[in-house]
């Protein structure tokens, strides 16, 4: 199976798009016919709609790939969640949630009105998260779908629909953060691998070629800083953050620490 | 005429997306082994496949090319690298013919002599008219590739676009479709195929329900997102490991200074190839998780098990079939050398036992969760109210100790005493980095 189809080229897509035709190939077809296999597929669809896809894909070859492995995986805790079709529903129709949820204690709160405004996958933690503008406290929001307990949509007026999503922009920006970390130039030799690791972020590589120097600026919400922090530990002594105060100190911390549960020889 | 190779477009656009913009044009044609010339003609090209695919200009430099990567990246979840797989190059007059006739064939059945008719009707005037042999010829792709169907078995054949996929979907249907496509093809893989129907899907949706927008609700984070470009080669080895063949082709290992090396023709100008002529049995395709790589395994006449970056393979070619029997002993060999590899690590096995300590009382316990969630076949046993212990058999330390290290003060490895010296060295030359503070 050839993915550099010519039919997938671009002029003909683009004519294709002028034209409103659309087309699938068998390549699509096979790919889906694989997926649907994923247990997932049953929450997903309803029953009818399943069983129709199933049919239409009856003599479609499968993709096959049997000869691949995956290593290091974070285990899937889910793909598809239940709580999906409604809070998309939702976004796109620009109306509000009224939700509770189990709070990180363990208790469940009070029921809250949510401004909904996207549905996060995380691919670290393999599972979903509702972003949400707490509209009492005027915060934003991140929820695990799975520790949701009721989502009731309502409708909302478009003149407050578009006051929250202002608003929502305007924190969001507020949260976006950066960090500057270098490669420690010794380590040069595995440029590769760690530009690889910081691969997943927005960011920015500046080399100095008289000092052989690279220089990665990281980009991200500041709700992430924890993220960019077990990625740094986890490259060790080949990167170093030279700009961004706080996460300097985090590591520092990190350092002093770990080397105090190291202070007792074990037996 | 050999199948065009997109070998020096991944190699370009992965270094594009890994060290985004770092390099000036000298530089960057420097790594890839390539002229300045060549370099500029790539970005020239891949520009204007890009600019059609996402509709936005990049901008000339490789700098601002990689801008237009970053600043979509997080505010969609829209492929920026599929286009690609949009770079087959095909003739004017091809690309025109094709597009038209599939233009005609949409929700229509017609014969291969109507639709000749309607190219000697519709085709620009300075592109040269098809005989019917082409229109058949084309028919035959467009049936083989499956995107048209035969409409009924009376001859002569009359053909229609096979919509049968979506034909019988409410509205709501075709959404929940969509979400599926798009999540699926956002966290398996592999990915390509369904970011192509994802885009199929999502024009449809717009183009039918044009007054909302009801495909970009979803995030997904933190994504290797250049991952798709090993997708270029990943079928033909899955078809070779498949088919049990023998593969040919030339590697680059990506710790070199050089990525990629031009084909030079002209003998004349030959100059000895940096990378390494190889010939292999593939056995399997890992995609290792932890950095968002993939390698290839497979059975090399004198070295036995070895193993390659995907990335580092050009001009990848099918050979012969092997002996079925040298292909499931090979097979059995490596599934039971890299059963204990944290990654691909065929190394000595050892037992790793690492001590985890809890965040303290009324913390939620994220430390424990994250181990059981990326901790693979390793156990856990609670220890004391705040520690357990973490234990797994593993082809040696050296693929395992970034994670081990990610989790900073909140463990301590036990054994192997060797890991642990390593450990505590490389904390204290991290606390060096940051005692100024």
């Amino acid at each position: 199976m050839n993915p550099f189809e010519k039919i997938f080229n671009y002029q003909i897509l683009s004519r294709l798009e002028d034209s409103g035709t659309m087309i699938i190939s068998k390549h699509e077809r096979g790919w889906l016919k694989l997926m649907l296999e994923h247990p997932t597929a049953a929450v997903a669809f309803d029953s009818t709609t399943l069983n129709k896809l199933h049919t239409v894909l009856e003599l479609e070859l499968s993709l096959d790939t049997s000869g691949l492995l995956h290593k290091a995986a974070s285990k899937e805790r889910h793909v598809y969640h239940p709580g999906v079709r409604i809070i998309r529903q939702a976004i796109t129709s620009k109306s509000l949630l009224h939700i509770s949820y189990l709070k990180k204690n363990g208790q469940p709160s009070n029921q809250q009105a949510a401004f909904p405004y996207k549905l996060e996958y995380s691919m670290v933690k393999r599972e979903w998260y509702l972003l949400w503008y707490h509209i009492h406290n005027r915060r934003l929001m991140r929820t695990r779908l799975e520790k949701t307990l009721e989502l009731v949509l309502q409708a909302c007026p478009e003149t407050d629909s578009e006051r929250y999503t202002a608003i929502v922009q305007k924190l969001l920006s507020k949260r976006s953060v950066s960090a500057d970390i270098v490669i420690v130039p010794e380590y040069n030799g595995e440029l590769s691998r760690i530009l690889y690791a910081f691969s997943c972020f927005e960011k920015e590589v500046s080399y100095d070629a008289e000092a052989d120097t690279y220089t990665l600026r990281l980009f991200f919400d500041s709700s992430d800083s924890e993220f960019v922090l077990s990625k740094t530990r986890f490259l060790g002594k080949r990167v170093h953050i030279i700009e961004g105060e706080q996460l300097r100190r985090r590591m520092l911390e990190s350092a002093t620490n770990a080397l105090a549960r190291y202070a007792e020889p074990i037996d | 005429m050999a199948r065009e190779s997109f070998d020096k477009e991944i190699q370009f656009l992965r270094m594009l997306a890994l060290t985004s913009g770092a390099y000036n044009r000298q530089q960057y044609a420097d790594k890839l082994g390539i002229s300045v010339h060549t370099f500029d003609k790539t970005i020239k090209r891949l520009k204007e496949i890009a600019s059609s695919v996402h509709q936005k200009l990049p901008a000339e430099s490789g700098k601002e090319f990689a801008e237009t990567m970053r600043y979509s990246y997080l505010d969609s979840s829209d492929p920026m690298l599929l286009f690609l797989f949009r770079a087959k190059s095909l003739k004017e007059t091809e690309s025109q013919r094709l597009s038209l006739l599939l233009a005609a064939l949409h929700g229509e059945a017609l014969t291969a002599k109507e639709l000749l008719e309607l190219c000697s009707v519709s085709m620009p005037s300075e592109l040269s008219l098809p005989d019917e042999k082409t229109i058949r010829g084309d028919l035959k792709y467009l049936e083989q590739v499956g995107v048209i169907k035969r409409a009924d078995r009376a001859r002569p054949y009359r053909y229609t676009t096979n919509h049968d996929l979506i034909q019988n979907l409410s509205n709501d249907e075709l959404q929940d479709l969509y979400d599926f496509v798009d999540i699926m093809a956002n966290t398996q893989l592999p990915s390509v195929q369904g970011y192509l129907l994802r885009d199929g899907l999502k024009k449809h949706i717009v183009r039918e329900q044009s007054d909302v927008d009801s495909t970009s609700s979803f995030l997904y984070k933190y994504h290797y997102y250049s991952r798709i470009l090993d997708e270029g080669h990943l079928f033909v080895l899955l078809h070779a490991i498949l088919s049990r063949r023998w593969v040919s082709f030339i590697y680059f290992s990506p710790k070199k200074e050089t990525s990629y090396a031009s084909k030079n023709t002209n003998p004349l100008f030959e100059k000895e190839t940096e990378g390494q002529q190889d010939t292999l049995l593939p056995i399997k395709v890992i995609y290792d998780h932890q950095y968002g790589r993939w390698y290839l395994l497979g059975h090399h006449l004198r070295s036995g098990i070895k193993k390659y970056r995907l990335e580092g393979l050009t001009q990848i070619s099918t050979g012969e079939t092997a002996d079925e029997e040298l292909f499931a002993a090979k097979s059995t060999e490596l599934e039971q050398r890299i059963q204990h590899s944290w990654l691909i690590d065929t190394g000595r096995k050892v037992t790793v036992q690492v001590r985890f300590f809890h965040p303290g009382p009324g913390i939620p316990n994220f430390v424990k969760e994250r181990v059981l969630l990326q901790g693979q076949w390793g156990t856990v046993t609670d220890e004391s109210d705040e520690t357990f212990i973490y234990e797994i058999e593993v082809n040696g330390t050296i693929e395992i100790k970034p994670w081990i290290r990610s989790f900073g003060s909140s463990c301590e490895v036990l054994t192997p005493l060797k890991l642990r010296e390593e450990m505590i060295a490389e904390w204290k030359e991290i606390r060096g980095y940051y005692e100024s503070l």
